[in-house]
């Protein structure tokens, strides 16, 4: 076990900023997402397990806060010299002798910055630099803080690609937090879900999905007439431009999938979309969501988009 | 992914060394106000006195006491408000918790810090005493003079250093620790005699203060110690412990605030 919290509770003067009730254990190997609306006290948990904020409870761990690494959401250096010597100073080590950060370089095509200062870097760069040198520190417990918040959806997705991509097959345990689903999507095989400082749960992706939403979801565009066609079936919460229906069978979905297919409707099948299991996390924990609901009720007419960001922190 | 181990074992590395340097001359206050004014002051204040005093060693006395009591203002300049300032845009920024969370440990900052901004300082009292000797004619030290002259320098600016930090890492943000130290730094030099009003010239409450910081006494006295004459060390001595233990309390008190732990 890397690391246990047991009733930790964050305070900022009066407000109770983070409460986690239930033991939060993450294991060598784990790679955990971290996904709740703004003020939902991720960042807070990160900077508690790092101990930058002061807390009450108990955070376990063999590792030193300075074995850990941490892509914060913001990272800042100094500007008096270009990004090469801060970088060759914070590793201890020179990039012209050493293959794996030459390697690392390459891989998230750093060369051309190395000579230009920090604020010389574009969103993307910046990005790219904190995550070299987090990634040499090869900690045992990593944290991305947000790490593509601000980025462009081409140079989001690039980055996680790189992400998802250097990850593959190698041991490393971290916690992600993000505010795009799709992220987590490729990256996360356990999900934290918090919400206003509280833990919903936390968990395995598909043990997660299966508790919240079933074996599968049928997703198709909330439409006066999909909501005819699909009115016999129970729906869960979705956002208000989709209709999600839980396939608890493999005939149930088969039903479905034929009554869609024969109407010549648009629909997505998904065994763990994130996005809906938050939603119905939320939905279950009794909850509030701004799209919460809204599509079990309502036959509105369906907007285009789907998966996408959230919110900020 | 394999551990990388980092080369950094002990407290100082060649590598921090340069970074904290390159940061230090990185910072344009430094440089036009712990090099170009001491220089351009001793030149103008000395230049003045000569044209008040006849040629001789009444003069010469006088431009070198004036010349060891402006070099004071090297380590105010460079390291207590140049550092107290950079540290305090940093901590503006977020950068030291960045390094720390990169493992780079405080008291590893801090030890190569203090090191390249004794070398910058090193670096300006050269340009200083190459313009004083080049320029307006200081007198020659007795070997142990210059070596107490040194000496004093070099603890004033570790005393310094400690009093930068704490007061940057206690206020967090540029603007109130520009302002804290500007205060504190004209105040020395008012005190120290430096701004017109000698020490026998203050008011007695005025005296009561000046008597606590080492700075009057480098301005006022260290021409004696310059010439290796007789000179009670005691006050001086005192004011130096004083303002250290200040400095050390601020400084433990700071580093206690900023420490990082699980429980």
């Amino acid at each position: 076990m890397l690391l246990s919290i047991q009733n930790l509770t964050v305070r900022y003067g009066a407000d109770t900023v983070l409460s986690v009730k239930s033991p939060i254990e993450i294991a060598e190997g784990d790679r955990v997402g971290v996904i709740g609306s703004n003020g939902a006290g991720k960042t807070t948990l990160i900077k508690s397990i790092l101990g930058l904020v002061p807390y009450q409870g108990m955070i376990k761990t063999e590792l030193k806060p300075e074995q850990m690494a941490v892509h914060m959401q913001f990272n800042e250096y100094t500007d008096s010299m270009p990004v090469k010597y801060i970088m060759e100073a914070v590793l201890g080590t020179k990039i012209s002798r050493d293959r794996k950060l030459q390697e690392l370089i390459s891989f998230f095509e750093f060369e051309d910055c190395l000579r230009k200062k920090y604020s010389k870097l574009s969103g993307g760069q910046k990005q790219r630099f904190t995550i070299i040198m987090v990634m040499m520190q090869g900690a045992e417990l990593t944290f991305y803080d947000e790490v593509t918040s601000g980025l462009d959806f081409e140079t989001r997705q690039k980055l996680v690609e790189k992400l998802a991509e250097w990850y593959q097959g190698r041991e490393a345990s971290f916690l992600m937090v993000s505010h795009y689903y799709e992220e987590l999507d490729q990256l996360a095989d356990k999900l934290l879900i918090l919400d206003k400082g509280q833990v919903i749960d936390y968990g395995r992706r598909e043990e997660l999905f299966r508790k919240y939403c079933g074996r599968a979801v049928v997703i198709a565009g909330n439409t006066e007439r999909n909501m005819t066609i699909l009115s016999e079936f129970e729906k869960l919460d979705s956002p208000a431009h989709l209709i999600a229906v839980s396939c608890e069978s493999e005939e149930k979905e088969k039903r479905i999938a034929k009554l869609l297919l024969e109407n010549d409707i648009n629909y997505k099948r998904s065994n763990n979309d994130i996005e809906m299991l938050y939603i119905n996390a939320k939905a279950k924990a009794g909850i509030e969501g701004g799209e919460n609901g809204a599509a079990r009720e309502s036959g509105e007419t369906a907007g285009k988009g789907g998966k996408e960001k959230h919110g900020e922190s | 992914m394999g551990n990388h181990k980092n080369n950094r074992k002990g407290l100082l590395s060649g590598q921090m060394l340069l970074f904290e340097f390159r940061n230090t001359i990185g910072n344009p206050y430094v440089h036009i106000f712990g090099v170009g004014m001491p220089v351009l002051m001793m030149i103008i204040i000395t230049r003045a006195v000569a044209g008040e005093m006849p040629e001789g060693p009444m003069l010469s006395a006088a431009v070198t006491s004036i010349f060891l009591g402006i070099g004071v203002l090297i380590p105010m300049a460079t390291i207590f408000m140049g550092y107290a300032v950079s540290h305090a845009q940093e901590l503006e920024k977020g950068i030291p918790q960045r390094l720390e969370l990169f493992g780079i440990r405080i008291r590893v900052s801090l030890c190569n810090r203090i090191l390249s901004e004794i070398l910058f300082m090193a670096i300006a009292f050269i340009v200083y005493f190459a313009a004083g000797y080049g320029i307006v004619g200081v007198e020659r030290p007795k070997a142990l003079g210059a070596v107490l002259y040194m000496a004093c320098i070099l603890v004033l600016s570790v005393i310094f250093f400690c009093l930068a930090h704490a007061i940057a890492s206690l206020l967090k943000k540029f603007g109130p620790a520009y302002c804290v130290t500007m205060v504190l730094y004209f105040l020395q030099m008012i005190l120290g005699g430096m701004m017109g009003i000698s020490y026998d010239n203050m008011p007695s409450l005025m005296q009561a203060a000046a008597k606590l910081l080492p700075v009057t006494y480098i301005n006022r006295d260290f021409y004696t110690v310059w010439k290796g004459e007789h000179y009670n060390y005691v006050p001086m001595l005192q004011s130096y412990l004083l303002m250290g233990a200040v400095a050390g309390i601020l400084l433990f008190v700071t580093l206690h605030k900023e420490r990082r732990e699980l429980h």
